[in-house]
């Protein structure tokens, strides 16, 4: 790649008495496909337009439409068919269900980890695990609830275990590669000094790992807020999810959803300005 | 002067390659300072690990303080340990914790699971820790991160984790290789003191062949996994230096007169 770059020195540039401007960018190979791509993207986008079937649809008008329900949603939600704190105890039970799985997932993958970590184990046993995970974890979430529900039923337990499930197979990931990050150096110094596996899986390789760790166990979290709102109405695991599934399958009534959705995205502000803060005073402390 | 440490036969070798020590032999005394020379690759790392068993030897014997290292069990390994202190040229700390935490994890191996896992030290642990660390100049530092020291610093936290094992023998692999002179003679400083005051054997690996003559008791010269000399520092001469480092050591053997004069 570097070997096509123009090559024009400083000099060049500036002796040159021509008006040219100097550019930023020289044109290599990888550029230049780049703006092909690019070009041909816009240009499909453009013809798609036109030749989608729209039937008998105006599209000005269904746009139009689109907007007024979009209005009704969030510019005028109210409560019909449950109240605030019926709505505030289910944004609870959601978090319960996030709550639980996380914690369920860490601390079943604190230990899955630390047989997952290549310089705490054996490189066999490592690479036993990771596959294992890899496999729970390219197969989605929603799946594993399914799955789950054909022996527990459709229901909250298959959403908690199917939940678990796949929150143990993140973070182990996560974990193990942040227990590797450790030197091997200051294993050994503890070996040698006679500490046994435990003693230094908690006196050196929890500490240097911790925000880390606390740091993915967050995000995991806010996945499994995202998850448990579907899982409501998926899965019938009840929380806000089951709600915002009446209110646009049963009810259809648009402007509760906004309500929903507001509420909704409180928690998800709420969540984030928290895990930022905390994650500050970790870094300053930690 | 008893015998503190003894070294028979004992040969290593790492899958088929060649041998990494053939047929080690040497003893060490109750309290004495030996230095390891030699050249890269030459075998040191590997034997003085060999001494702990944090790599098993393929053949011979070690004795330390009477017992055959060779074929204890986990457990009295474990013992063995605990009383042969480490100190390693990149320092090895925990980063994120404390000096004191760091000092404290010294006795862990003396400690039960549970105690160790949570850190629970007592008053008397606490306090001897504070001694060895304000011995080693570094009281105003009990609290600090790990990774807040200054490389010499970060090496005397080594030095008080290893002497609160209340060690017969301090194993140190490279302890100066990342220091500037003034920090590497402090610290050169602290293991003779170790050494003759404490009582401690001390057996350091060095590539400093002026600081070993100046600060050893005993030499002893490996080439290519053999020991090509065992003796007094004051008894090397330029032939035994070329000998360990081969003949590209002119260099070196200006070094060595200009010491021996001095
Ligand atoms: N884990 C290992 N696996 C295979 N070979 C090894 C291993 N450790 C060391 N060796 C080999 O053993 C020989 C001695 O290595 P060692 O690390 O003991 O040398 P050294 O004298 O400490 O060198 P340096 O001064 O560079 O630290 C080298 O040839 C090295 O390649
Ligand atoms: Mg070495």
């Amino acid at each position: 790649m570097e070997a096509n770059e123009q090559v024009v020195t400083g000099e060049q540039l500036l002796n040159s008495k021509s008006t040219k401007r100097i550019k930023i960018k020289t044109l290599t190979k990888s550029t230049i496909v780049i703006r092909i791509t690019m070009f041909f993207l816009v240009l499909l986008t453009i013809i798609a337009f036109f030749n989608f079937d729209y039937k008998e649809l105006d599209i000005g008008e269904a746009m139009l439409a689109t907007f007024a329900n979009m209005k009704a949603m969030f510019l005028e939600p109210h409560f019909k068919h449950f109240t605030f704190t019926h709505a505030l105890h289910q944004v609870f039970v959601t978090l319960g269900l996030a709550f639980l799985t996380t914690l369920f997932g860490a601390i079943i993958a604190v230990f899955l980890g630390l047989l997952a970590a290549e310089n705490l184990t054996s490189k066999r046993v490592s690479a036993v695990i990771k596959g294992a995970v890899a496999f729970i974890r390219a197969v989605p979430t929603v799946l594993w609830v399914l799955i789950f529900a054909v022996a527990a039923g459709l229901g909250s337990v298959a959403a908690v275990i199917g939940m678990t499930f796949h929150s143990v197979s993140y973070l182990v990931k996560a974990y193990s590669e942040s227990f590797e990050e450790l030197d091997k150096g200051v294993i050994e110094a503890l070996q040698a000094s006679g500490a046994n596996f435990w003693q230094i899986i908690f006196q050196a390789v929890i500490p240097s790992s911790l925000t880390y760790m606390i740091s993915w166990t967050f995000l995991r979290f806010e996945i499994n807020f995202a998850v448990a709102i579907a899982m409501g109405a998926a899965a019938g695991a009840g929380g806000i999810g089951f709600d915002m599934f009446m209110a646009s399958n049963f009810y259809l009534d648009i402007r509760e959803i906004g309500t929903i959705t507001f509420f909704i995205l409180a928690v998800a502000i709420l969540l984030e300005v928290f895990a930022t803060k905390f994650k500050k005073k970790l870094k300053v402390n930690g | 002067m008893t015998a503190l440490l003894e070294v028979n036969h004992v040969s290593k070798q790492f899958g088929n390659d060649s041998k990494a020590l053939s047929d080690v032999n040497f003893t060490v005394n109750e309290g004495e300072f030996v230095s390891i020379i030699g050249p890269s690759g030459a075998g040191k790392s590997t034997l003085l690990r060999c001494i702990n068993r944090m790599i098993d030897a393929t053949g011979g014997e070690i004795t330390f303080d009477n017992m055959n290292v060779m074929n204890l069990k986990k457990k009295e390994l474990k013992m063995v340990r605990t009383r042969i202190g480490m100190i390693f040229q990149h320092y090895n700390l925990v980063n994120r914790l404390s000096v004191i935490e760091n000092t404290l994890h010294g006795i862990l191996g003396k400690k039960s699971t549970i105690a160790g896992v949570l850190g629970l030290y007592n008053q008397a642990e606490r306090e001897q820790a504070v001694r060895i660390l304000s011995m080693l100049g570094l009281g105003e530092h009990i609290y600090k991160r790990a990774d807040q020291l200054s490389g010499g610093q970060k090496q005397r936290v080594g030095i008080a984790r290893a002497l609160i094992q209340n060690p017969r023998m301090l194993l140190c692999d490279e302890p100066i290789a990342s220091l500037d002179p003034n920090s590497a003679k402090t610290i050169m400083d602290h293991l003779r003191t170790i050494s003759s005051q404490m009582g401690i054997t001390v057996i350091v690996n060095l590539h400093q062949v002026d600081v070993a003559l100046k600060y050893s008791d005993k030499i002893i010269g490996i080439n290519q996994g053999q020991v090509v000399f065992n003796g007094s520092s004051k008894d090397i001469t330029k032939e035994d230096i070329q000998r360990i480092y081969g003949s590209e050591a002119e260099d070196l053997i200006f070094d060595i007169g200009g010491i021996h004069a001095s």
